[in-house]
């Protein structure tokens, strides 16, 4: 049996940095707007994602079924939160331990 | 105020909604190439428009989130949004990364694609048509179908630009 959800993990990284930090934003439950605040807070303002790159970025993360939906508000305004699945996780560690690779081969410059 | 105006490049129709704003009108509503205008304060809004991926269904949900992000939904055409940000709530660019603009030109050549076929089978049809009947009613109509198909092209070569020049500063 050919495991379909590894070879999907191998071929997701390395994540663009919109995914990446898309990931991150959504470890607790996040909508749209709280996603775009929260990236550019971490980033100091250096990675402001549009609203279109955003909402490609996550129906297609849903479709991969990297983050779900965690709940929509029907009564005051029609705002979905999304949260980070463990497959999810599972690629944005893959990720980390991919930069982290990089990171400590870079030091190599300084020996 | 209306405004009578044919654009087949979205880019450029951006820039002249953008202009406008800044002499002082806002965009409201288009149909059939009429824009309507309202007064407003100059510079007050920045536009951008989109191309959505099918005609309805998911149509209330694109436009739920843009307006979570801030971002207005003004006008809608066949798959084509006008979308609106006030100036005052920050710089407002739907595509903000290589990827999704790669993504962006890619949809928006495969809808000119399409309708380029649509309008090269109804070009012959009337060339046909003109040759058979030899009425210049036809003619006519066959030079501007080949019009069209050449604007159409044109928009499509942009769209292969404009994707290979992102590719490239994606490599570089």
């Amino acid at each position: 049996m050919i495991d379909w959800r590894l070879i999907d993990l191998d071929n997701s990284t390395p994540l663009t940095e919109a995914l990446f930090y898309i990931l991150l934003a959504v470890r607790t439950p996040n909508h749209g707007y709280g996603i775009i605040q929260n990236v550019s807070e971490m980033t100091d303002g250096r990675v402001t994602l549009g609203p279109g790159t955003l909402y490609g970025a996550i129906n297609s993360m849903l479709t991969k079924g990297w983050i779900s939906l965690y709940s929509e508000d029907k009564e005051s305004r029609k705002k979905k939160e999304y949260l980070i699945t463990n497959i999810g996780k599972e690629v944005f560690q893959n990720e980390v331990k991919r930069l982290n690779e990089l990171i400590k081969n870079a030091k190599k410059i300084d020996d | 105020m209306l405004k009578f105006k044919l654009y087949y490049d979205k880019d450029a129709e951006e820039d002249w909604l953008k202009k406008m704003c800044l002499n002082g009108w806002a965009f409201k509503k288009f149909f059939l190439g009429f824009y309507t205008f309202e007064q407003c304060e100059p510079g007050e809004y920045n536009y951008q428009i989109d191309l959505l991926d099918n005609w309805n269904g998911y149509k209330d949900d694109y436009a739920a989130f843009m307006e979570d992000a801030g971002v207005e939904v003004v006008g809608q055409w066949w798959r084509w949004v006008y979308l609106q940000k006030k100036a005052t709530d920050g710089p407002f660019e739907m595509y903000t990364d290589v990827d999704s603009k790669i993504s962006q030109y890619s949809k928006i050549r495969n809808f000119f694609k399409v309708a380029l076929i649509l309008e090269v089978i109804c070009f012959f049809m009337e060339l046909m048509a003109t040759v058979n009947t030899g009425s210049y009613i036809f003619g006519i109509f066959t030079v501007l179908l080949a019009v069209i198909s050449l604007a159409m092209l044109k928009i499509i070569w942009k769209c292969n630009w404009k994707i290979e020049q992102y590719k490239h500063e994606k490599e570089t």
